[in-house]
C-alpha cells in the first residue's frame, strides 16, 4: 500500500474546507473559559457572539469568516512512507478541486504582489513546506489558510546576543503594534533563534500547536505563561473593544543559532484555523485539529 | 451600563447622538456596502468633481464589509459578507462623513482621531462588527437594492442592501468623540513599562 495522489488531493481539499467552517474544539473551550474569566461586559458579550457564530457556521456548513485566506500547508514526510504519483501536484490540485466544488464559493484572495491582480491561482501557490520524520510511515499535513487580518501583523527582527529582556520587549512591541487589528483573542506564535527563515517557520509551528501543550522545556513553558499574562495585561480585549482577553495562548519555539538572533512573532485570529491529517501507508487517514 | 438597540435606517441624528461607546446595535433597513480602496478612491473622486454618486449616501449607514457577490442574469446576489479593516480607509472617511452626513460606519479595527472628530461634528458613530461572524451577518441579508460601478470586480462595487437584524455592532466611537480604540492604544502603551517590569520580575523569580 502507499500514500496516493488521489488520497492526498482529497485530504488537502477536505482539510481546507474544514478549517473554514469549524473552529477547533480547544479554541471553543478557550473562548468559553475566557467568558467566565472576563471582567469586561462588552468583551463577554463579544466572545459569546463569537461562539454563537462558530456554532452557526458549523451547523449551516458556512464560513466562519469570508476571508478564506491563501492555501498554506506544512507537510511532514515519514521516511518509511511509500508515495505513489505526484504528491506535490496533488496538494495544488486539491486546492483547485476545492475552488471548483466548495459551497459557498471562495473569494479570490491569491494576489500577485507585483501587479496586485487577484485570482485563485498564483506563482508558488499553494505555499507548501516539507520536513522529514525519521522512521514514520505516514504523511502528516497541516493546513493553515492565512487571511489578511492576522497575516498582516507578523514581524521579525534580528538582534545581536539579545537578553531575554530584549526578546520579550520586542515581542510586546509587535503585540502593541498589532493592537486589535488581527481579530483578537489571538494565538501568538514566537520563534527565537536559528536563522531568518527558520525563526519565521518556528513561529508559525508554535502558533499551530494545540492548546494545553506547553513547551517541554520549563524555561520556555514559563516564558509562554508570563507572556500570555503580559499580552492580556495590554487590555485590547476581544476585537479591540477592551477586556482581559487579547490572547488565548502564547506559544514559543526556539533553536540554537549564532549570536545574531532572529525573533519572529505571528498571530492566528480568534477562529484559529488549523487542521491536520495523517495519511498512513495503509490508506488510513487520521484527522485532528 | 451598555444598552442594546434595534435600529431602523435611516438613522436620525438624535438617535445616533444618544448612543454611547459599549452599546450594541442591530440594524434594520437599507445600508451601503463599500469594501476596498478603489471604491473609496472613486467616491472621493466623484466628490471632487461635484458628481452625484450612483447611490444616494445622504445620512446613510456605510459598512466596510466585503463579501462574495454573485452576478447571474444581470442580477447581483450577495452570498455572504464580513467586515473588513476600516483603518485602511482613514484618509477618505472624514470627508465622506462630513459631506454625506453619514450616521454610522461599520467595520472592524476602528477609525482614527481625525475620523472621530468628523463623526462628533456630524453626528455619526462607528460600529465594531466582530470578524468571523460571516454566517450570522449573511443571514441578515434580505435584498440587494442597488449595485453600482459594474466595471469593478464584484466585491469592490458600491452595493445598497436591505438587512434585518444585522449585528451586533458595538458602538466603538460615539458622536461625543469617545473612542474605545484611542483609549485602549494609549492605555496599552502607558501600561507597557509596568508589563515589562512584571516580565523581568517573573524571570528573576525563576533564577
Amino acid at each position: 500500500m502507499a500514500v496516493t495522489y488521489d488520497l492526498v488531493k482529497s485530504v488537502t481539499s477536505r482539510l481546507y474546507e474544514a478549517s473554514l467552517k469549524k473552529i477547533p474544539e480547544d479554541t471553543k473551550q478557550a473562548l468559553q473559559f475566557a467568558v467566565a474569566r472576563e471582567n469586561n461586559a462588552t468583551a463577554r458579550k463579544t466572545i459569546q457572539i463569537m461562539l454563537e457564530s462558530a456554532a452557526a457556521a458549523e451547523r449551516h456548513q458556512h464560513f466562519v469568516c469570508s476571508d478564506s485566506g491563501i492555501p498554506v500547508y506544512f507537510v511532514q514526510i515519514g521516511t518509511r512512507v511509500l508515495m505513489e504519483g505526484d504528491i506535490k501536484r496533488a496538494i495544488a490540485d486539491g486546492f483547485d478541486e476545492l475552488v471548483r466544488t466548495i459551497q459557498p464559493p471562495l473569494l479570490q484572495h491569491v494576489t500577485n504582489p507585483l501587479t496586485l491582480e487577484r485570482g485563485y491561482k498564483g506563482k508558488d501557490m499553494p505555499i507548501v513546506t516539507f520536513d522529514l520524520v525519521d522512521g514514520a510511515d505516514y504523511l502528516d499535513i497541516t493546513c493553515s489558510p492565512k487571511a489578511l487580518g492576522s497575516g498582516r501583523w507578523a514581524a521579525l527582527e534580528i538582534f545581536s546576543f539579545p537578553t531575554l529582556d530584549v526578546i520579550e520587549k520586542y515581542i510586546m512591541e509587535v503585540v502593541l503594534r498589532a493592537g486589535s487589528q488581527h481579530c483578537p483573542p489571538v494565538v501568538v506564535g514566537v520563534g527565537i533563534g536559528g536563522t531568518f527563515d527558520y525563526a519565521a517557520k518556528m513561529a508559525k509551528e508554535a502558533m499551530l500547536r494545540p492548546f494545553g501543550k506547553r513547551h517541554p522545556e520549563p524555561i520556555v513553558a514559563a516564558m509562554e505563561e508570563r507572556l500570555l499574562r503580559a499580552v492580556n495585561a495590554t487590555g485590547f480585549g476581544p476585537m479591540g473593544t477592551g477586556g482581559d482577553t487579547t490572547a488565548m495562548a502564547v506559544h514559543v519555539n526556539y533553536a540554537s543559532g549564532h549570536g545574531f538572533t532572529p525573533v519572529a512573532v505571528c498571530f492566528n485570529c480568534w477562529i484559529n484555523r488549523r487542521t491536520r491529517a495523517r495519511i498512513f501507508n495503509s490508506g488510513k487517514v487520521e484527522y485532528s485539529e | 451600563m451598555s444598552a442594546t438597540h434595534h435600529m431602523q435606517t435611516p438613522l436620525s441624528e438624535d438617535a445616533v447622538r444618544r448612543l454611547a461607546v459599549g452599546d450594541m446595535v442591530y440594524l434594520n433597513g437599507e445600508v451601503v456596502l463599500a469594501a476596498g480602496l478603489p471604491t473609496h478612491e472613486r467616491m472621493t473622486e466623484y466628490l471632487e468633481r461635484g458628481m452625484p454618486l450612483p447611490i444616494d449616501m445622504q445620512g446613510a449607514v456605510l459598512l466596510h464589509f466585503g463579501g462574495y457577490n454573485r452576478e447571474a442574469d444581470g442580477e447581483l446576489d450577495v452570498l455572504y459578507m464580513n467586515p473588513t479593516t476600516s483603518t485602511r480607509f482613514n484618509t477618505y472617511m472624514p470627508r465622506l462623513i462630513r459631506t454625506f452626513g453619514l450616521r454610522a460606519i461599520g467595520g472592524k479595527g476602528g477609525l482614527d482621531e481625525e475620523c472621530a472628530r468628523a463623526m462628533r461634528e456630524s453626528g455619526c458613530v462607528y460600529l465594531s462588527f466582530p470578524g468571523g461572524l460571516c454566517t450570522l451577518y449573511s443571514q441578515a441579508i434580505r435584498e440587494v437594492v442597488t449595485v453600482a460601478w459594474q466595471d469593478f470586480i464584484l466585491h469592490y462595487r458600491l452595493v445598497k442592501l436591505r438587512v434585518a437584524g444585522l449585528g451586533p455592532g458595538t458602538v466603538a466611537i460615539d458622536a461625543q468623540g469617545n473612542s474605545l480604540y484611542d483609549g485602549l492604544q494609549a492605555r496599552a502603551s502607558s501600561r507597557l513599562p509596568q508589563i515589562l517590569g512584571d516580565l523581568a520580575e517573573e524571570r528573576g523569580r525563576r533564577r
